[in-house]
């Protein structure tokens, strides 16, 4: 346990589930607190697009429930991010991830561009999809090790993940933070409102820093 | 000069559901190939089916207000564990008495049969299924009245 995440400081319970702090998890844990509190906090910026060879320009307005709705979709995006950090059990971590993926989603299809929409939709594919070898990979590590408990799975006690449980995890991450593809994201990103499209970026890179210490247990 | 065609191709993101659907028939093929997986000895949380019980498939057994024993990973985390399984409101256990197929209404009666495992041992999964469908509608809400 020590030398993947330090030592933890502090192990809430809930049943079988627990929920661990370590130096590792606990940053992450803050980077996502901090970002959500932000996001309740701030207003949404609000893009001005310049004619060139002229000196017109116009200020894209955000619509108030659509405002709304977004920063709903970022704090639940925050909540489930903070969940996936510290959460110490395969499944819980799965659907934490699943719900990453949604409010992702979420955040951007309130916007109006269909440009926009259209990345999102794409991207809403993938985190659907991705959700087979996401679950599956927890059915796998339960199956074959007998444990779903990360504490218990660090130990070394149990039998070896397979290798192949711990991909089908991965690419799942993938698929839910579209980690490597951040193509589609771009595209993402050209909606209006700064602080609730960052938040799409920040937690599948929060997702993916941690399945990286996931997949090193057992 | 292949990154900057491989960039070039995941710049369009239309080629990014194939490519992932691609990556995911891949990884299920070598699943295959890796075949067989054995299984743990000791599954996590064990269970016998028993065709005969009226509360199959959700019978774990014990008469109702006793305790039963759960298979549960941490038990000293859930010291009732045991107890909601066989509990049956009145209602519940005259129709257990006359029915077949009272495991197969898990959710159609309160106070009936409730799965210890997803109830209790592992309550933050089933906190968090339902938050997922709620995020699931609101957002096909929201979707559905700007259309209109």
């Amino acid at each position: 346990m020590s030398s993947i995440g330090g030592v933890p400081f502090y192990i809430l319970e809930f049943g079988d589930e627990l929920v661990y702090f370590t130096p590792y998890t606990i940053t992450l844990f803050l980077l996502a607190l901090v970002f959500t509190v932000l996001v309740i906090l701030s207003r949404p910026e609000r893009q001005v697009d310049i004619a060139f060879g002229g000196d017109a320009y116009t200020t894209k307005q955000i619509l108030k429930d659509e405002m709304r709705f977004r920063r709903f979709m970022s704090i639940a995006c925050g909540l489930a991010s903070m969940g996936a950090m510290v959460t110490g059990d395969i499944f819980n971590f799965t659907l934490f991830t699943a719900m990453v993926g949604i409010t992702n989603v979420g955040i951007v299809a309130a916007v109006k561009s269909p440009h926009v929409q259209n990345a999102a939709y794409q991207y809403g594919l993938v985190a659907l999809s991705a959700t087979v070898p996401l679950f599956g990979a927890a059915a796998v590590y339960a199956a074959s090790t007998g444990s779903l408990s990360m504490i218990e799975l660090a130990r070394g006690t149990l039998p070896a993940v397979p290798i192949i449980a711990k991909a089908l995890l991965v690419i799942g991450v993938v698929g839910e933070g579209m980690a490597p593809f951040y193509a589609a994201k771009a595209e993402m990103f050209r909606a209006p409102g700064a602080p609730y499209v960052i938040m799409c970026s920040l937690s599948s890179l929060l997702i993916f820093l941690r399945v990286v210490e996931v997949v090193m247990l057992g | 000069m292949i990154i900057r065609r491989i960039s070039h191709y995941l710049c369009n993101y239309e080629n990014i559901v194939p490519l992932f659907a691609g990556a995911c028939a891949l990884l299920f093929v070598a699943a295959i190939l890796l075949l067989p997986i054995t299984y743990h000895e000791h599954p996590l949380y064990p269970k016998t089916i028993d065709r005969n019980s009226t509360l199959d498939p959700y019978d774990r057994g014990g008469p109702p207000f006793s305790q039963v024993v759960i298979g549960v990973q941490y038990p000293e985390n859930s010291p009732t564990a045991g107890l909601v399984t066989t509990y049956l409101t009145p209602f519940s256990l005259f129709l257990a008495d006359r029915t077949q197929h009272l495991g197969t209404t898990i959710v159609a009666h309160p106070g009936g049969i409730i799965d210890e495992i997803l109830y209790n041992t592992r309550g933050l999964d089933t906190v968090v299924e339902p938050t997922i469908l709620l995020i699931a509608f609101a957002i096909a809400s929201f979707l559905y009245r700007k259309v209109k």
